[in-house]
């Protein structure tokens, strides 16, 4: 009896030892449009009841302040926000290079309400490829953040690279630890992403 | 009798000096204060519906709309921008005012725009649909330009610029790269002025010139210069705010939206500057896609419009004016002069969908020194209501 007591103690030990990012969770993104500067990213995963010990499960969730657009047109190319509904996830790169660089998730295209084509949309911050900061100027550096004015875009989502740990790893470690999802390059996750009015 | 004619006489002459002397007056108050209330003035614009006629051809659909009474021509296939949005003109005439060419798309198959592609077995490759480019003449004759093709741009000579479509059909997780071309005439031939396969749009030409965007990731836009074929020059990074009369040279909007430059075309050199946010007035962004005519430029700005005062290395924000973002949430795209006195703007606004309701589309046709503006009868914005933008008989015109 002791012999099963102290197996069964020693294995909940371990069980509660393992961090929760070892389990695979359904995660997801949401952004809700509430205006170009200063909108909110939020990640939501489902804990189910087999990780929680029992019961339902539940939802759990982190929010980012996150940008996106010049504009509220979401008609408008390379100036408005990105339009409303769900999107697929098309590819994760750790070190893209580019004009967009660094940690970056990839969306799939998106028709806004007169038909215009949205393209090439990405969840992004500014950092180099190297995932550094790059800051020759005095002035607005593409791969380095310096303070609000950055939560613009062309129409992509951008959340800050400031501070430690920035907005931009928090989104990027959480997605991996939260999906258990490591995978780099072209990939497809269904409905990554729903954008939709605050 | 005649002392009573007298008197009156009399005093008909005095009346009558005495009405001439206070019109005199009245004029000249008039006069001053008219010449105060010319001056364009920052503020609200007024918007009333009940525009009575459009200042110009206008597509919407599959209707070409001309004359006073807005006449309608049968297009050969629906207008859309779908490729271009307000990067180019969605309907542009020819020179010599015979010819419009406007762009098109045929869907390949219905896209909720809502839902994820997965959750409608869209997978990568799959076709969604085509651009093309089509031709009306001023007997109604409409033809094919070019199948997979888009954004077009008149040259003096009837030359067309198009981007064409190195894979003609637009597919899900590709990239619609294709070559510019320039074609003389709309049954000549093609002369490819591009180097290499990217996501170009044309924007217009500058003279012998032609101006374009690269597309790139992130929507980022690039404004390229040919000087004649393979002869490619990046201009600026951002977007072109409106071209000027004589072509030599545009104004550019940085990649924030915040500033703008008045660039030399032929060498690239900056002109002028401007932060819009420091200026005074000020505005928090300006947008692509104005008009230019004498020294003023239009431009889509965040209250509403902006209108800018351009010297020969001076660029300053004369106005600003405000639109109701109740009435117009999302303000307006494409303003343009369309009086050679840069007085009277007209301008697309959009109406995003509302619970339930379609998005719709107004034409507006403002008076900046009356800061009035009348618009038409809303459109469904699917159906691209737009003026057909005007390419000049000689160099003298501007975008």
């Amino acid at each position: 009896m002791k012999v099963r007591a102290s197996i069964a103690a020693a294995v909940l030990a371990v069980t509660l030892l393992i961090p929760a990012n070892a389990f695979a969770y359904v995660t997801w993104l949401g952004f809700t449009r509430q205006s170009n500067l200063a909108s909110t990213l939020t990640m939501t995963w489902f804990v189910p009841n087999g990780s929680s010990g029992g019961g339902p499960g539940y939802y759990a969730s982190q929010s980012w302040r996150a940008g996106s657009g010049v504009s509220r047109d979401a008609c408008w190319i390379g100036h408005g926000w990105l339009p409303v509904g769900t999107y697929d996830l098309w590819g994760h790169w750790d070190n893209y290079n580019g004009v967009i660089a660094g940690r970056v998730f990839y969306l799939q295209n998106k028709p806004c309400w007169n038909g215009t084509w949205r393209t090439e949309l990405f969840v992004h911050s500014e950092e180099t490829a190297a995932q550094g900061q790059y800051c020759p100027t005095a002035g607005d550096d593409p791969y380095c953040w310096e303070g609000p004015s950055d939560y613009y875009s062309n129409g992509c989502i951008k959340v800050s690279r400031a501070g430690f740990p920035s907005d931009l790893r928090l989104v990027h470690d959480g997605w991996h630890a939260r999906s258990g999802d490591h995978r780099h390059g072209y990939f497809t996750i269904d409905d990554w992403l729903t954008v939709r009015d605050g | 009798m005649n002392q009573i004619l007298g008197s009156g006489w009399r005093k008909g002459l005095t009346l009558a000096l005495l009405a001439a002397a206070t019109s005199a007056i009245a004029l000249t108050i008039w006069g001053v204060l008219g010449a105060h209330s010319a001056a364009p003035r920052t503020g609200p614009l007024s918007v009333r519906a009940g525009l009575e006629q459009t200042p110009g051809p206008m597509v919407r659909g599959d209707g070409l709309f001309t004359g006073k009474a807005g006449s309608k021509h049968q297009l050969g296939a629906a207008v859309s921008g779908a490729m271009i949005g307000p990067l180019s003109p969605v309907a542009v005439g020819s020179p010599d005012g015979r010819l419009v060419a406007y762009n098109t798309w045929q869907e390949q198959r219905p896209v909720d725009s809502e839902r994820s592609f997965s959750k409608q077995s869209i997978g990568p490759g799959d076709v969604l649909g085509t651009p093309s480019l089509r031709v009306q003449d001023d007997t109604g004759k409409d033809s094919l330009i070019e199948r997979g093709a888009y954004s077009a741009a008149w040259r003096q000579d009837g030359a067309i610029a198009f981007v064409k479509g190195t894979d003609p059909d637009f597919r899900a997780a590709r990239s619609y790269d294709g070559q510019i071309v320039v074609r003389a005439g709309v049954r000549g031939r093609d002369v490819v002025w591009t180097k290499d396969a990217a996501h170009y749009v044309v924007y217009a030409w500058a003279g012998s010139r032609l101006l374009f965007y690269r597309v790139g990731l992130g929507e980022k836009l690039e404004l390229l210069v040919a000087d004649a074929p393979g002869s490619i020059r990046s201009l600026a990074d951002g977007s072109a705010i409106a071209l000027s009369p004589d072509g030599t040279r545009v104004a550019v909007l940085g990649q924030d939206a915040t500033s703008a430059r008045v660039l030399d075309v032929a060498t690239g050199g900056e002109l002028a500057w401007l932060d819009v946010t420091t200026a005074t007035p000020s505005v928090a962004w300006l947008g692509y896609s104005g008009s230019w005519v004498g020294d003023h430029i239009v431009a889509p700005a965040s209250p509403g419009l902006a209108v800018l005062s351009v010297g020969s290395r001076s660029l300053e924000l004369e106005q600003v004016l405000s639109l109701d973002h109740a009435q117009f949430p999302v303000g307006v795209q494409e303003p343009r002069f369309v009086d050679t006195d840069g007085n009277e703007i007209a301008a697309s606004a959009d109406v995003p969908p509302t619970n339930g309701s379609p998005a719709v589309s107004f034409l507006l046709v403002c008076d900046r020194i009356a800061r009035s503006c009348g618009h038409g009868e809303p459109a469904p914005a699917k159906q691209w209501q737009r003026l057909v933008a005007v390419t000049p008989a000689t160099s003298e015109g501007g975008q």
